[in-house]
C-alpha cells in the first residue's frame, strides 16, 4: 500500500514562483522516505501541499489511498508535521503542549495522558517536566515538538529538515528517535534534509528533486549504482608511494584516468571488476608494494551532485 | 469543542503577555481619569453633570477597539513561532479556529470593561439601570468586540506585519472615535461632521450604552436597531476572517 502518490503536480504561487513543475513520486506505507534537493527544489511547498497546507494548481495527489481534495478533513486526522521551525507554544507547559495537540485531534483524555507519558518517557523528556518550554535548548525543543506531534499516533510524519542546527551526538539520537518512530508507531516518515548522510543511513527510498520535479527516486543503493563507474582504489603506505607509482600505472593503464588522493591512487573504470584483476596482477608482477585493493561505491553525495548539476534532462 | 480548546490555548496566551491587558487599557483609564477630570470643568457648563459617566460608554467601546486590535497581532506571533501551522493542518474545522480567537477578544473586553467600570465607581459613576439593563449591556459589549474581532482578525491576515497592522488600526479606530458621541453630545454639531457621526455605527451603540447607564432608559427602537445593526456586522465580519483564513490555504 502507498502512504503517498502523487502525479504530475503543479504549484505557481501567486507571485509567478513555480515551485513544482510537474512532481510525481511515491511512497510506501512504513517506509523511511527522504526527499533531497538544494534550496529552492520545491521541498516545502510539496510538503506544505501533502499536510493540505496548500493546493496545487494541478495534478493528483492521494494519501493513504484517498484524494486530498476531497477527503482533506480526514487526511488531516492522519498526519503530523514537524515543521523547519519547531511550532511549540512557549506560554503553555511541556504537557500543556501535549494535551493541547490531542484535543486538537479529539483523544480522550485518559488515553491522552496514557500516550502522552509514553512519549515523554520515548522521548527521554522526563527530566524537562518541571521547567518552562522557553528555557529548553533547541534540541530538546525539537524533541517536544517530535513528541508532540506524535500524540495523535499520525500513519504519516513529515519531517521538514528536523537536524537541521543540531550538533553531532544530538542528531544521532534524532535518527535513533526517526527509527524508532517507524518500528514502535509504524509510522511512515517523509523526511527533507540537506545531510545525505542522514538520507543515506535511514531511508528505505529516496527521491532527488531538482526545479520542482523528481529526477531520481530509488533505494539508496539502486542511485548509487546511476553513476555505474566505480572506482578502484590502491591504497599505499604513504602519499610519497603513491605520487611514485602513478606513473608507472598510467603507463599500464592509459585508458583510465587516475588520481592520488591522500596515499591512495584512485583508478576510475567503467569494468571495475576486471580491470581490479588486471591491476593486482600488475602491482603483484612488477614487485609493487601496497597495502590494500579495493572496489568503491560512488556515495549518495556523488549521485545527488551529479544528478542537481546535470542540465535538465540530460541523461546520466 | 474545537472552538473551547482553541479559546483556552488563547486565554493562555493572554495572560502570559499580560502586557498586552495592561497596554490596551492604559489609554482609555487614561481617558476615563485624567480627561474626564480636566473636560468635567467645562461640560458641567452644557448642563453634563457627571462627565465620566457620560464618556464612558464610549470608552468601553475604546478599549474594545483596542483589545481587538491586539487579538489580531495574535496572529503574526503564532505565524512567527509555528504554532500557526500546526492548528491549521490538524482536524479541526477552520471556523472553529476563528471563533476561539474572536470570542478570546470578547473575554478580554469584559475583564477590561470590568476593572474600567470599577474605576468609574471611584469617580461617582453610578449605574441607574437594572439587572435587565446590564444584561443588555453585556450583549451590546459582546456583539461590539465580536465585530471588532473579527475585522481585526482578517485584517492580520491581509497586513504582511505587526508594524503596518499597528498603523492601519490605529488609522482606522481613531477617527472611528472622534467621529461619534463618544466624548460630546451630537446636539450641537451640524453639516458633514453631523452626517459622518450619524453614519458612524458606533455612536448608536454608544448612545444606547449612555442612556442605560446614564438614565437607566431604554429606548426600544434604538435599542432593536442597534442589536440588528451589529449582529449583521459581526456576522458579515466572521465570514470575513473565515475567508481570510482559508485564502491563508490557497496562497
Amino acid at each position: 500500500m502507498y502512504a503517498i502518490e502523487t502525479e504530475n503536480i503543479i504549484k505557481q504561487y501567486k507571485n509567478g514562483v513555480q515551485a513544482l513543475s510537474g512532481l510525481s513520486l511515491s511512497v510506501k506505507a512504513g517506509e523511511i522516505f527522504s526527499l533531497l534537493g538544494e534550496n529552492g527544489a520545491g521541498k516545502s511547498t510539496l510538503i506544505r501541499i501533502l499536510t493540505t497546507y496548500l493546493r496545487p494548481a494541478s495534478g493528483k495527489v492521494s494519501m493513504l489511498e484517498r484524494n486530498i481534495y476531497t477527503d482533506a478533513a480526514w487526511i488531516r486526522s492522519q498526519i503530523a508535521c514537524v515543521a523547519q521551525q519547531t511550532s511549540i507554544d512557549t506560554y503553555l507547559s511541556l504537557e500543556e503542549n501535549m494535551l493541547f495537540q490531542s484535543r486538537l485531534y479529539k483523544i480522550p483524555k485518559t488515553e491522552a495522558k496514557k500516550r502522552m507519558e509514553k512519549l515523554i518517557t520515548d522521548f527521554g523528556l522526563e527530566r524537562y517536566r518541571k521547567y518552562p518550554v522557553s528555557s529548553y535548548s533547541g534540541g530538546v525543543k525539537r524533541r517536544l515538538d517530535i513528541a508532540l506531534n506524535m500524540m495523535s499516533n499520525p500513519k504519516i510524519l513529515f519531517l521538514d529538515e528536523p537536524t537541521v542546527g543540531m550538533d553531532i551526538q544530538s542528531r544521532i539520537s534524532m535518527w535513533e528517535m526517526m527509527k524508532q518512530i517507524r518500528s514502535d508507531f509504524e509510522t511512515t516518515i517523509f523526511l527533507t534534509t540537506h545531510y545525505l548522510e542522514e538520507a543515506d543511513s535511514l531511508s528505505n527510498n529516496i527521491c532527488i528533486m531538482k526545479d520542482g520535479k523528481a529526477v531520481k527516486q530509488g533505494t539508496p543503493t539502486e542511485l548509487r549504482s546511476l553513476l555505474r563507474e566505480n572506482t578502484i582504489r590502491v591504497q599505499f603506505h604513504n602519499i610519497e608511494d603513491a605520487k611514485e607509482y602513478i606513473g608507472v600505472l598510467k603507463g599500464f593503464f592509459q585508458q583510465e584516468k587516475m588520481i592520488v588522493h591522500n596515499s591512495a591512487i584512485i583508478i576510475h573504470s567503467p569494468n571495475a571488476q576486471s580491470d581490479m584483476e588486471r591491476v593486482i596482477s600488475f602491482l603483484a608482477e612488477y614487485h609493487i608494494p601496497f597495502q590494500g585493493i579495493e572496489v568503491a561505491q560512488p556515495t549518495l553525495e556523488d549521485v545527488f551532485l551529479r544528478l542537481t548539476q546535470s542540465r535538465q534532462g540530460e541523461c546520466i | 469543542m474545537s472552538v473551547f480548546t482553541i479559546l483556552y490555548r488563547n486565554v493562555k496566551w493572554r495572560f502570559h503577555n499580560s502586557f498586552t491587558i495592561v497596554i490596551t487599557i492604559l489609554q482609555p483609564i487614561l481617558w476615563l481619569v485624567l480627561y474626564s477630570a480636566v473636560a468635567g470643568q467645562t461640560m458641567k457648563n452644557t448642563g453634563i453633570e457627571n462627565y465620566t459617566a457620560f464618556i464612558l460608554p464610549g470608552l468601553v467601546v475604546l478599549v474594545s477597539f483596542s483589545t481587538c486590535s491586539s487579538s489580531g497581532i495574535m496572529n503574526y506571533m503564532m505565524k512567527s513561532n509555528g504554532s500557526f501551522y500546526r492548528v491549521l493542518i490538524a482536524p479541526i474545522k477552520r471556523s472553529s479556529i476563528v471563533l476561539g480567537q474572536l470570542l478570546e477578544a470578547v473575554l478580554c473586553t469584559f475583564l477590561e470593561v470590568g476593572i474600567m467600570g470599577y474605576v468609574s465607581l471611584l469617580f461617582h459613576v453610578r449605574l441607574a439601570t437594572g439587572i435587565t439593563g446590564i444584561f443588555l449591556i453585556l450583549i451590546l459589549v459582546f456583539l461590539t468586540a465580536f465585530f471588532m474581532a473579527g475585522l481585526a482578525y482578517g485584517i492580520s491576515l491581509i497586513l504582511p506585519n505587526e508594524v503596518i497592522y499597528e498603523t492601519v488600526m490605529n488609522a482606522i479606530v481613531l477617527p472611528v472615535f472622534f467621529l461619534s458621541t463618544a466624548l460630546f453630545p451630537a446636539d450641537g454639531i451640524s453639516g458633514i461632521l453631523r452626517i459622518a457621526i450619524n453614519i458612524n455605527p458606533f455612536t448608536h451603540v454608544i448612545n444606547v450604552l449612555r442612556d442605560l447607564i446614564l438614565y437607566g432608559t431604554v429606548n426600544t427602537n434604538s435599542t432593536v436597531f442597534v442589536f440588528m445593526l451589529f449582529i449583521l456586522m459581526g456576522s458579515i465580519s466572521f465570514i470575513w476572517a473565515l475567508h481570510g483564513l482559508k485564502k491563508e490555504l490557497s496562497l
